[in-house]
């Protein structure tokens, strides 16, 4: 069943047992598994079924440190979520992505990769993905990774006609959540506003939040102060260590093969290293996307040239009438070290339509990870020289030390930490099962509970903790 | 310089001197493994990418 407003979910009678916040890819996700457990769930989208600048701008807020996107445009706020403008790349976070490293503080999750390789069937299914293939050793410290480039499944698209069926799942649209009221034990209702004003509250068994990277800790920031406390008893990492992948042009390449690696459908391969290169060079994980330009003939002599002597390839290119760039560039992207000085405030200036503090992200990136550029190329480089597959140069603002560029992609609209997951109550805000610690029926999805960022883009495993999540609330719930 | 002609013949000397125009060739052997990663300008280099 969908409802267009609270108003008409009300008339309807429905009395579900769980409330999940949010329709991206979690709590859809999540949604579906209690529905296939027979239980009864409402889940409350703050938006309506298309994007509107009306609904977006509850997401403005401001950034203080590195430069980054507008927030508002960082995420979509509609059904489906930001799952309705993400690129579809797929990748699991690597098994050594859960461990914990002893060269990066705070990292190590609870979990490891074996607790979500049982729900990789699932997550193909979800996100109609190919099968996983293993990664291929470059050399002993060099993997050749796979990145999917998946059709980008739009989660409304694909699931509204199965939940407008559906007589266990109730999505009700134009319904926010603007905060959580809560006894320190359990969460006992959710204040709503829906379509433009105030709408009551809402009383189930059991919340799930997966408002999003940013909203996540947003919501539980605001309710836990007009609670004191009573929603995240244990905040001390409430809002803290968010991460994201900071993405930058790392150089280009000159290949002794250009079939020595196969390419995707764009002419892109990706690299990154084993665990062993990470410890000996004290550096975080890092995914290299060599870019193959396919010129034949001349053009390629030409294209090569231009890593090596632009001025003399330009000129000769010109000769052509041709555009020729070095044959294979390098971009990077990387692991964020998990600092709990990376935060989500509240704004104590600023507050959305429904009252509700804006959020005030404080980002920045940490010399650790500008050492993980430099040696991750310098790693890379001399993995292609040494198997003589090709040759790597970095690019100067990299060797020089110089600030970031303003004109690259900067980042990935990764957004992950905040109510990360663990064991110790002051590094983290959920447990092992997504549970927020102190609290008997308040869950948490999505990637705001990740640990560590890893590199790979993080849909998949987002994917891959709600199938979990789902089918262990499912047990929860029926017991 | 006396004490150093006492101790070495000079036979010794004639022979020394008469190899020195062939101290050029040395420069052509490998002075370390031609294998050895060097970073030069910013490329990520085998010294023997150099010779």
């Amino acid at each position: 069943m969908i409802f267009d407003g609270y108003e008409a979910f009300r008339a309807a009678d429905f009395a579900p047992k769980a409330c999940i916040l949010g329709s991206g890819p979690a709590g859809t996700t999540i949604a579906r598994k209690l529905s296939a457990a027979g239980i009864p769930v409402v889940v409350l989208e703050a938006g309506s079924r298309e994007f509107s600048n009306d609904s977006q701008d509850f997401y403005r807020g401001i950034t203080v440190g590195d430069p980054y996107f507008g927030l508002d445009v960082a995420r979509l706020r509609f059904m489906g979520g930001s799952s309705n403008h993400w690129a579809g790349w797929c990748r699991v976070l690597d098994g050594l992505d859960f461990a914990p490293k002893a060269w990066v503080p705070d990292s190590g999750w609870p979990i490891g990769r074996a607790d979500i390789e049982p729900f990789l069937p699932d997550v193909r299914d979800i996100l109609d993905l190919p099968a996983f293939r293993p990664d291929v050793p470059v050399s002993d410290e060099m993997r050749w990774v796979q990145l999917i480039k998946s059709p980008a499944v739009r989660f409304a698209d694909k699931f509204a006609d199965e939940l407008d069926r559906s007589r266990n799942i109730a999505v009700v649209l134009d319904t926010y959540v603007t905060e959580l009221a809560g006894d320190g034990k359990r969460v006992t209702g959710a204040r709503l506003w829906s379509n433009g004003r105030d709408a009551g509250s809402l009383a189930v068994d059991y919340f799930i939040v997966c408002t999003g990277g940013l909203e996540n800790s947003r919501l539980l920031l605001w309710s836990n102060e007009r609670t004191n406390g009573g929603v995240v008893p244990n905040a001390a990492a409430l809002g803290r260590y968010w991460m994201e992948h900071p993405t930058f042009e790392g150089g280009n390449a000159i290949l002794a093969d250009y079939g020595a690696f196969e390419v995707d459908a764009v002419n892109e391969a990706f690299f990154s290293p084993t665990l062993s290169a990470m410890e000996r060079l004290r550096i975080l994980n890092f995914g290299i996307r060599l870019v193959e330009t396919p010129y034949p003939g001349v053009k390629r002599i030409i294209a090569d040239l231009a890593c090596v002597a632009p001025d003399m390839a330009e000129w000769t290119s010109s000769q052509l009438s041709q555009n020729l760039r070095c044959a294979a560039q390098l971009h990077v992207a990387w692991e964020q070290a998990p600092l709990a000085s990376n935060r989500i405030e509240l704004s104590r200036t600023d507050v959305d339509h429904a009252g509700v503090p804006r959020i005030e992200l404080h980002w920045r990136k940490s010399e650790l990870e500008r050492r993980t550029l430099l040696e991750g190329l310098r790693l890379f480089g001399a993995t292609l020289a040494r198997k003589n597959l090709g040759r790597v140069r970095i690019a100067d603002w990299i060797l020089s030390g110089a600030d970031y560029p303003t004109n690259q992609e900067t980042a990935g609209n990764h957004h992950m930490g905040g109510t990360r997951m663990g064991t110790d109550v002051t590094t983290s805000v959920v447990d092992a099962d997504c549970k927020v610690h102190g609290m008997d029926n308040l869950y948490v999805g999505g990637s705001s509970v990740f640990c560590t960022s890893g590199q790979a883009n993080p849909t998949t495993t987002i994917t891959a903790l709600a199938c979990r999540l789902g089918e262990h609330l499912g047990k929860v719930i029926a017991n | 310089m006396t004490i150093l002609i006492k101790t070495v013949s000079r036979r010794a000397i004639v022979r020394a001197l008469a190899m020195l125009p062939a101290l050029p060739l040395l420069r052509g052997l490998p002075d370390s493994d031609p294998d050895e990663i060097v970073e030069v300008d910013g490329w990520i280099l085998k010294r023997s990418d150099l010779a």
